[in-house]
C-alpha cells in the first residue's frame, strides 16, 4: 500500500539563496493523522504548497497516494484548508460547495445532499444561503473547511486549521479530525495549538528552517510528564 | 472540460454579481435613448447616422467590458488567495485559463447580443431596416473579437497585475486596430530593410479590423460570402488558441505563495 504522502530529498529554493525546504523527506501513511509542527517559516506551508502544486520543488520529489504532485490528479482524493482562507466573496455558502463538488467531477442530487451535510456539519445552515462577503472570520473558516470535506477525500490537508476558531469551535475541528481519523481518512495538518496536536495526532513531525528535526509518535516523542510543548521548545533550543 | 465549463460559470456569476456591468448597460441605454429621440430638421437619412453612432457605441462598451472581465479574473484570484482553494482541486492550469477565457468571451459575448437587439429595436423604430444575416455576421466577427481580446488579455493578466494588464491589452489593441491597418500605406512610402522590417510588424500582429462590419451595416451592404467569413474567422480562432497557448505557457510554472495575500 502507497503512502498518503511520501516525499523524497524535497527542496525548495526562493530566488536561489533562501532554502525553504531542505531535502525533507517524509512518510505519512494512510489513515494516519500526522501533525506537522515548527516555528514560523520554517517551512510548513511551503510543504504543504508544494503537495499541492502551488509551488515546484527546486529538486527532489513528492507523491500522494503514489501519484507525482505535478499532475492535476493527484488532488482528486486530497481536501484542502488554506491558513487564511479566502473564498469567493460572491458566492453563497451553498454555491461555493456545489463549485468546489463540480470541481471534482460530482453532480446532481449526490453532490446537493453532500453540500447540505456537511453545511450542517460545520454550524452554518442558517447562513448557507448568504454571500460570504457577509461571513464572520470563524464562518468564513467553516466554509472552507467545509469544501475541503466536499470530495469526501482520502487526504485532508490543513494548514492552521484552528486559527480563526473560538474555543468552541476549536472543540469541533478537533471533532471533525476526530471523527475522520475514525473514518479511516489521513489528515496532514499543521498548528502552533501544540495541545491540540497532542490531543488528535498519531505522530508529529517537527520542521525547522525547512528540515525535518524530530518525528514519532507522541508517546514515543513525549515522556516522563513532559508535554509537546516542553518537548518542542526542547528539540528547537 | 467539465471544470473549464464550472470556472466559466464563476465568471459569469461574479460578473453579473459586479455593479460595473448595470451601470454599463444603463449608460448604454441613456445614450441609445439619446439617439431615439434625435431629430434634426427631420432628415430621414438620420436613422443612418443612429446606426453609425450606435453600433460605434456598442462596439466600445463590448472593448471595455471584455478588457475589464478578462484582465480581472487571474489577478483577483491571486490577490484574494482563492487561486489556493481552486488549484488545490484537480484542476489544471490549462482547464483554469480555458475556463476564464470562456466565461470572459461568453459573458462577454452574451452583453454584445444584448446591445445589438436593443440597438437593431432602435433602428427599425426609427424606420431603418438592416439584413438579418448580415447583422448575425457583424454579431458573429464581433464575438471573434472578443475571443482574441479576451485571450490577450488574459495572456497579459498572467504576469501583471489586472490594472497594468488592462491598460496595455486597450493600448495594443487600439493599435492593432487603428494603426496597424495603415502600415501598408507607409511602408509604400520607404524602402529596403526598413519595408521589409514594417511588413513582418502587419503580418505579424493581429488585425482586428477583420472583424469590424460596421460600415456594411451602416450602408446595407451585400452580407459577406460564407468562404471569407469563415476564413476569418479561423483565423481569430487561430490567434485567440495562440495567445491561450502562450498564457498557459506564461502561468503554467507560476508559484504561489502566501505573500500574495
Amino acid at each position: 500500500m502507497s503512502s498518503a504522502i511520501e516525499t523524497c530529498e524535497l527542496t525548495v529554493e526562493f530566488h536561489s539563496d533562501v532554502k525553504a525546504l531542505q531535502k525533507l523527506d517524509l512518510r505519512v501513511a494512510q489513515g494516519e493523522v500526522y501533525g506537522f509542527i515548527g516555528p514560523n517559516g520554517a517551512g510548513k506551508t511551503t510543504t504543504m504548497h508544494v503537495l499541492l502544486g502551488f509551488i515546484a520543488a527546486t529538486s527532489g520529489s513528492a507523491s500522494i497516494f503514489g501519484v507525482d504532485v505535478r499532475k492535476s490528479i493527484a488532488r482528486q482524493r486530497i481536501g484542502y484548508m488554506p491558513e487564511h482562507p479566502q473564498t469567493y466573496a460572491f458566492l453563497t455558502g451553498r454555491e461555493l460547495l456545489i463549485m468546489a463538488g463540480r470541481l471534482f467531477g460530482m453532480g446532481g442530487k449526490f453532490l446537493s445532499d453532500r453540500a447540505e451535510e456537511l453545511i450542517e456539519k460545520v454550524g452554518l445552515s442558517e447562513a448557507k444561503n448568504r454571500r460570504i462577503a457577509g461571513y464572520s472570520r470563524g464562518m468564513m473558516q467553516r466554509i472552507a473547511l467545509a469544501q475541503a470535506l466536499i470530495n469526501d477525500p482520502d487526504l485532508v490537508i490543513l494548514d492552521e486549521p484552528t486559527s480563526g476558531f473560538d474555543p468552541i469551535g476549536r472543540i469541533e475541528i478537533r471533532e471533525i479530525i476526530s471523527e475522520l481519523k475514525r473514518a479511516g481518512k489521513t489528515v496532514f495538518f499543521s498548528s502552533h495549538e501544540l495541545s491540540e496536536v497532542e490531543k488528535v495526532c498519531d505522530r508529529v513531525g517537527i520542521i525547522a528552517r525547512g528540515r525535518l528535526v524530530a518525528e514519532g509518535g507522541i508517546s514515543a516523542l513525549v515522556k516522563g510528564g513532559e508535554s509537546l510543548e516542553q518537548y518542542f521548545i526542547r528539540t528547537l533550543s | 472540460m467539465i471544470k473549464s465549463i464550472v470556472i466559466a460559470q464563476q465568471v459569469w456569476r461574479e460578473t453579473l454579481r459586479r455593479k460595473d456591468l448595470y451601470v454599463l448597460f444603463i449608460l448604454l441605454l441613456a445614450f441609445f435613448i439619446t439617439l431615439m429621440t434625435l431629430n434634426v430638421f427631420g432628415l430621414k437619412s438620420l436613422v443612418g447616422h443612429i446606426k453609425e453612432i450606435g453600433l460605434l457605441l456598442v462596439w466600445i462598451f463590448c472593448w471595455f467590458l471584455t478588457i475589464g472581465i478578462s484582465t480581472r479574473q487571474l489577478p483577483h484570484e491571486e490577490k484574494s488567495g482563492t487561486i489556493f482553494s481552486l488549484l488545490a482541486k484537480p484542476v489544471g492550469r490549462a482547464e483554469l485559463i480555458i475556463g476564464k477565457w470562456l466565461g470572459a468571451c461568453s459573458m462577454a459575448g452574451l452583453a454584445t447580443l444584448v446591445f445589438y437587439v436593443v440597438l437593431g429595436g432602435i433602428v427599425l423604430a426609427r424606420g431603418g431596416t438592416f439584413s438579418l444575416r448580415l447583422a448575425l455576421e457583424a454579431f458573429l466577427l464581433q464575438c471573434c473579437f472578443i475571443g482574441v481580446l479576451a485571450a490577450l488579455g488574459l495572456l497579459l493578466s498572467t504576469r501583471m497585475n489586472g490594472d497594468a494588464a488592462a491598460t496595455l491589452t486597450a493600448i495594443l489593441s487600439v493599435a492593432a486596430f487603428l494603426i496597424l491597418p495603415q502600415v501598408p500605406q507607409w511602408s509604400a512610402n520607404v524602402v529596403g530593410r526598413q519595408r521589409e522590417i514594417m511588413l513582418a510588424i502587419y503580418y505579424a500582429l493581429p488585425h482586428l479590423e477583420l472583424f469590424d462590419l460596421r460600415q456594411r451595416l451602416v450602408y446595407d451592404w451585400e452580407p459577406l460570402r460564407i468562404e471569407p467569413l469563415g476564413m476569418i474567422l479561423a483565423y481569430g480562432l487561430l490567434v485567440a488558441a495562440m495567445f491561450l497557448v502562450i498564457a498557459w505557457l506564461a502561468y503554467r510554472n507560476k508559484k504561489f505563495s502566501r505573500d500574495i495575500i
